[in-house]
């Protein structure tokens, strides 16, 4: 079954998250309309693998710069200005251009992949006003828990519990 | 500093909703009549731009030695513009500084729009647009690629970079935001919204990956946002123009686009936050810490001026020296002098917290550094193209009604955007005024002051 509690402030919602957790019952997921600071804290998440997704764009951006530029001067080896053929500085700029270019387009599909969004499916739980004024806490979990779980979510400072089936 | 809060600054989130989603209500009769007046300006612009490609650049004032004026004038002025909404947003998002929050969307907005319009010039201004593709890393028929030792070519790659990282910084942002109006809407605007959002619902997962993407596209966003008008000012410096071959004029640039963008910011918000009611979302607070940037950057901008002076006659070079007296005291020497009242002397009254709280005052203010601004791009430009190493070929440019009509399409172009965009869309970032509305609450608790 699924508990969900509704919350009109970050950290009341972040003391049931850390409540539910210490007393280890169920799955626990959680909605937020803004930057969730409080709540991120407490349920004590992995790294976002974006970090390193990023990373490797803006390595490859760099690869490419340098692809392009050394090799189509020496596709042609023409010397313009007297400068010589593989001219670093004015090269770095490109390869910089495209390090940002690559790293920025990694950094929003690495999001839209991990965070498996375009999402066609409303989540478990979700309540429109969860995109707007109030903080949700889902707990998926059995029956016998369901007593406890909704005192937790009511004694931290939920507005409102529903229950909703699995 | 230390400002008293009033209690009633800190609403509650349905506040804020409800302030930005009646901004994006069904628009009236007067908004479709100015959006109409400013697309028929770009109309106008487009037919003249038709004729210049049919009968070629003879029909604008371009001849030597002035072959760069307006439309470059005009591509400098309009990246320089775009600085301040990456400014905005992204250098300041990594300062966690807090009174960006009300102002980054419409900054970030401007930026977007700004780099499309900016991006237009380099094409206006070719004879032959349809070989505009002989930028891009592509060989010829003779298998000869572009000459990336030439800053034309850096131009192309860091015009197009900014271009779509501050459309991915700005939709990006957007996303949960676009939720909460997709929740608030109904028929095809709900449709619309859910567009924009994706899917968006605010899960522990899609939180988790969007604050790390956006604090990465932030980071990105910063040294790119130096770089673009660095490269652009390299245009210039790079060739061995006098009045144009100077060290100084990355970080001068750099300056003025940060302080013409500021002033640009400032201009449209002071009539925006009027006519769509929304004082209590962009404050007074807001307009004085935009002022103040204006005031830094003017005392940066006046600086660099003389920087530049100082250079020219130090260096002792006779040809240099002859473009600078010729660019104060020529024939058109009063262009200079009113740059520098518009850029240096006028920005001075904001030294006055009074005036940096009256929006009259500001506006007028923001009106003439804009004005200031363009001048100073056009001094450069085709002031020192006039005066080259050559004295027999000196001769002023004179702007033709062609040139003069595109550039007020430009401008157009570019609010009748910005209008369509403030009236669809959320201009005013509600997630990020929800998270200031925590730190208002708990700054009100500790005795109502705040420390900015």
């Amino acid at each position: 079954m699924i508990i969900v509690g509704s919350f009109d402030d970050q950290e009341l919602s972040a003391r049931a998250i850390a409540a539910l957790k210490k007393a280890r019952i169920g799955e626990i997921s959680w909605f937020s309309p803004i930057p969730p600071e409080h709540m991120e804290e407490v349920s004590h998440e992995k790294k976002s693998r974006v970090r390193a997704l990023v990373l490797t764009g803006g390595i490859i951006g760099v690869l490419s710069g340098l692809a392009i530029t050394i090799g189509t001067s020496y596709e042609w080896s023409l010397v313009a200005g007297g400068k010589p053929i593989i001219s670093w500085p004015p090269f770095i700029v490109i390869c910089f251009e495209l390090m940002i270019l690559l790293g920025g387009i990694s950094a929003v599909t690495s999001f839209l992949i991990n965070a498996r969004m375009p999402a066609f499916d409303t989540a478990a739980g979700y309540q429109p006003r969860f995109g707007s004024d109030h903080f949700g806490v889902v707990v998926r979990c059995e029956e016998p828990d369901r007593t406890r779980v909704e005192s937790i979510l009511r004694e931290s400072g939920a507005q409102e519990v529903l229950l909703e089936a699995a | 500093m230390a400002a008293a809060v009033p209690e009633n600054l800190a609403p509650t989130y349905a506040d804020v909703d409800r302030g930005v989603l009646g901004i994006m209500s069904t628009p009236g009769a007067i908004f479709w009549i100015w959006v109409a007046f400013c697309f028929s300006l770009v109309g106008i612009a487009v037919l003249l731009w038709a004729r210049q490609i049919y009968e070629g650049l003879g029909v604008t004032g371009l001849k030597q030695p002035t072959m760069w004026a307006v439309y470059i004038t005009n591509f400098v002025f309009w990246v320089g513009i775009a600085h301040s909404g990456t400014l905005i947003s992204a250098i300041l998002y990594l300062f966690r500084s807090r009174w960006r929050t009300g102002v980054y969307r419409a900054a970030e907005t401007m930026t977007l729009f700004a780099v499309m319009t900016a991006g237009l010039f380099p094409m206006i201004h070719l004879g032959r647009v349809w070989f505009l593709y002989w930028l891009l890393p592509y060989p010829n028929e003779r298998y000869l690629q572009p000459d990336f030792r030439s800053p034309l070519v850096w131009d192309a790659f860091a015009v197009s970079t900014y271009l779509t990282i501050s459309a991915l910084f700005l939709f990006m942002g957007m996303i949960p935001d676009a939720a909460t109006a997709r929740e608030n809407a109904v028929g095809w605007r709900k449709k619309f919204y859910g567009l924009f959002a994706m899917g968006w619902q605010g899960t522990q997962r899609q939180w988790h990956h969007f604050s790390m993407a956006y604090l990465l596209l932030a980071g990105l966003a910063t040294p790119l946002v130096i770089s673009v008008h660095s490269v652009v000012s390299w245009d210039f410096a790079m060739a061995q123009l006098p009045g144009w071959h100077s060290t100084i004029f990355a970080p001068y640039f750099v300056a003025g686009a940060i302080f013409s963008g500021v002033a640009l910011v400032i201009t449209l918000l002071i009539p925006m936050r009027k006519w769509l009611h929304i004082e209590d979302l962009i404050t007074l607070w807001h307009m004085d810490n935009l002022a103040k940037i204006v005031l830094l950057m003017s005392l940066v901008v006046s600086y660099s001026y003389l920087c530049e002076s100082f250079m020219t006659w130090y260096s002792g070079d006779k040809i240099e020296q002859m473009t600078f007296h010729m660019r104060y005291f020529g024939p058109q020497g009063y262009l200079f002098w009113i740059m520098v009242a518009c850029n240096c002397v006028i920005p001075l009254f904001l030294f006055s917290p009074r005036i940096r709280v009256n929006m009259k005052a500001l506006w007028i203010i923001s009106i003439f550094v804009n004005i200031g601004m363009w001048l100073e791009r056009f001094v450069i430009i085709a002031g020192s193209l006039a005066v080259n190493f050559n004295p027999a070929q000196w001769g002023y440019f004179k702007p033709s009604i062609t040139e003069i009509m595109i550039t007020v399409g430009s401008f157009a172009w570019f609010l009748g955007l910005f209008s369509l965009f403030a009236k669809f869309l959320p201009i005013v970032s509600m997630t990020e005024l929800k998270e200031g509305i925590v730190w208002l609450r708990q700054a009100i608790q500790k005795g109502n002051t705040v420390d900015y």
